[in-house]
């Protein structure tokens, strides 16, 4: 089978003001199979959303190649970004025109996966009429109908309370295993990783530095104490990287966070 | 109710000031009235107010012309912001009256040329929100729409100008206040008919009674299109927004 990505050694620097170049991807290759859930973890400015964006088409500007095949893209970013003027209904027919899905689908795909995420009665809202986790909601709503072979998430949950945060990863993984669509997601939190993904990439400073795979049976429940182990292996390995290269000044260090995400979660599994 | 009210207070306070000097000086709402109501009965009244009102519509169309490009062109660009920069300050700085002067010496006494000296009042100001909301364009929503594959066109009509909408807005109600000022100015200095004319010539007749009978029309006009059709439409295309609860 055709893999749904793959990135054959992908470069993309940066020009500073002061003319220096910096490279934040750095010979990148990725294969992602059709069907797969891929998690890529990584500190704040490790080059992990310049890499969706590349994906997404959102940024043309690199050496190396890229292909992605098998249908449409779907991105859901770390905010909802919907479009404040139109409601909840308006921003979902907003998407759906742009991608010309034929309109006799358009209620059939719309009831569809609102009801799914539990939004059906907020059709009429405008996006400040609703909370954080409501609008995110809505905004994987969106990438959804919109019927992407390939789901590109950036951070997606990073924004939200730990509890909203839950939820939607619990329908994130059901409608994943209804209609087996391709994602590949991003985040800074180790936890959320082993959680969701069949494999794990660990980013840092623009290049893959471990591939893990997770081998946690389906379905999950977030509070697996094997999915807690395998976490505390990731970051470990992650500390390891770091104290291996003590030269990496020019990237942002934000490390700290994924202990603090931990703590916060290993806090949240007593308190809840 | 609430605006019926400061209105009342606002003819009841007028009344009671004009109390303080003689009628001929300064009178009352009640004479002033029926000064107006001679005037409306005579007739004479629409063709002045309706050179006016096209002068006061005919400005800011021309204004938005050429501040609205101008301003477009700041936001996208930060050489022509820097280049374009002085310009509008230039622009804004100098007085209506000079433009006034300038546009009736170099095209002559006629409507071209107050409706020209109108419209370049008016547009720095517009530029300066227009540019104000062209920098302030949510280019996540861009990049949004454009990962959901929406054109060029499509982006334009239904992300960017959503988003510049309510500055043409704050622009021309803005604008509105400033241009109806220029207006009879420009009237006064330069032209046959109009509000701005038939002021300075009660003025000259030293008849208060019809100059506050005329200032007291335009005021009125100005408030409906403000209450009746501004602000109606104003409702409707930001029905979105969320209320500022302070």
């Amino acid at each position: 089978m055709n893999p749904a990505i793959n990135v054959e050694s992908l470069r993309k620097t940066f020009k500073g003001r002061d003319g220096t170049s910096r490279a934040v991807l750095k010979d990148l290759d990725l294969t992602v199979a059709a069907g797969e859930f891929l998690c890529i973890l990584g500190p704040s400015g490790c080059g992990k959303s310049t890499l969706l964006n590349v994906l997404a088409g959102l940024d043309t500007v690199y050496d190396g190649r890229t292909s992605v095949s098998g249908g449409r893209i779907g991105y859901l970013f770390q905010e909802p970004r919907l479009l404040p003027w139109l409601t909840a209904d308006e921003n979902l027919d907003f998407a759906l025109a742009s991608c010309r899905v034929p309109t006799s689908r358009w209620s059939e795909l719309k009831s569809r996966y609102l009801a799914m995420t539990g939004l059906s009665e907020y059709r009429d809202y405008y996006p400040h009429q609703m909370s954080g986790g409501m609008a995110q909601r809505l905004a994987l709503v969106r990438a959804l109908c919109v019927e992407p072979a390939i789901l590109l998430m950036d951070e997606p949950f990073s924004g939200l309370d730990e509890i909203t945060a839950r939820r939607i990863r619990a329908d994130l993984l059901s409608i994943w295993r209804e209609t087996r669509k391709t994602i590949v997601f991003v985040t800074h939190n180790a936890y959320e990783a082993c959680f969701l993904a069949d494999r794990i990439l660990v980013m840092l400073g623009g290049a893959f530095r471990e591939e893990m795979r997770v081998p946690i049976g389906r379905p999950r429940s977030f509070d697996d104490p094997a999915i807690f182990t395998l976490s505390r292996d990731v970051i470990k390995a992650f500390d390891d990287e770091i104290g291996r290269e003590p030269v990496q000044s020019a990237i942002p260090v934000a490390e700290p966070s994924l202990i603090d995400n931990l703590a916060r979660h290993a806090a949240a599994r007593m308190n809840i | 109710m609430l605006k019926l009210l400061s209105l009342t207070t606002a003819v009841i306070v007028w009344g009671a000031l004009s109390l303080t000097l003689p009628h001929e000086i300064f009178p009352g709402p009640i004479e002033t009235a029926r000064a107006l109501w001679g005037d409306i009965a005579g007739g004479e009244v629409w063709t002045d107010l309706t050179m006016t009102l096209l002068r006061v519509v005919g400005g800011p169309v021309l204004a938005l012309i050429l501040g609205v490009p101008v301003g477009v062109v700041m936001g996208l660009n930060r050489r022509a912001e820097a280049v374009l920069d002085v310009w509008v300050m230039i622009g804004l700085t100098i007085p209506s009256l000079c433009y006034a002067i300038m546009a009736f010496m170099w095209f002559g006494l006629n409507e071209g040329a107050a409706i020209i000296a109108i419209a370049v009042t008016a547009a720095p100001s517009i530029t300066i929100n227009i540019w104000e909301g062209v920098k302030n364009v949510d280019t996540k929503l861009v990049a949004m729409a454009r990962v959901f594959e929406a054109s060029r066109a499509v982006i334009v009509r239904r992300v960017l100008l959503p988003q510049i909408f309510p500055y043409v807005m704050a622009s021309a109600r803005f604008g509105l206040g400033i241009i109806w000022k220029i207006t009879v100015l420009i009237e006064l200095i330069g032209r046959p008919n109009g509000v701005g004319f038939k002021l300075f010539y009660w003025y000259q007749l030293a008849d208060m009674r019809q100059v506050l009978a005329w200032t007291l029309l335009f005021t009125i006009i100005m408030l409906l299109i403000e209450l009746l059709i501004l602000k109606p439409i104003e409702r409707r295309l930001f029905a979105w927004r969320p209320q500022v609860a302070i």
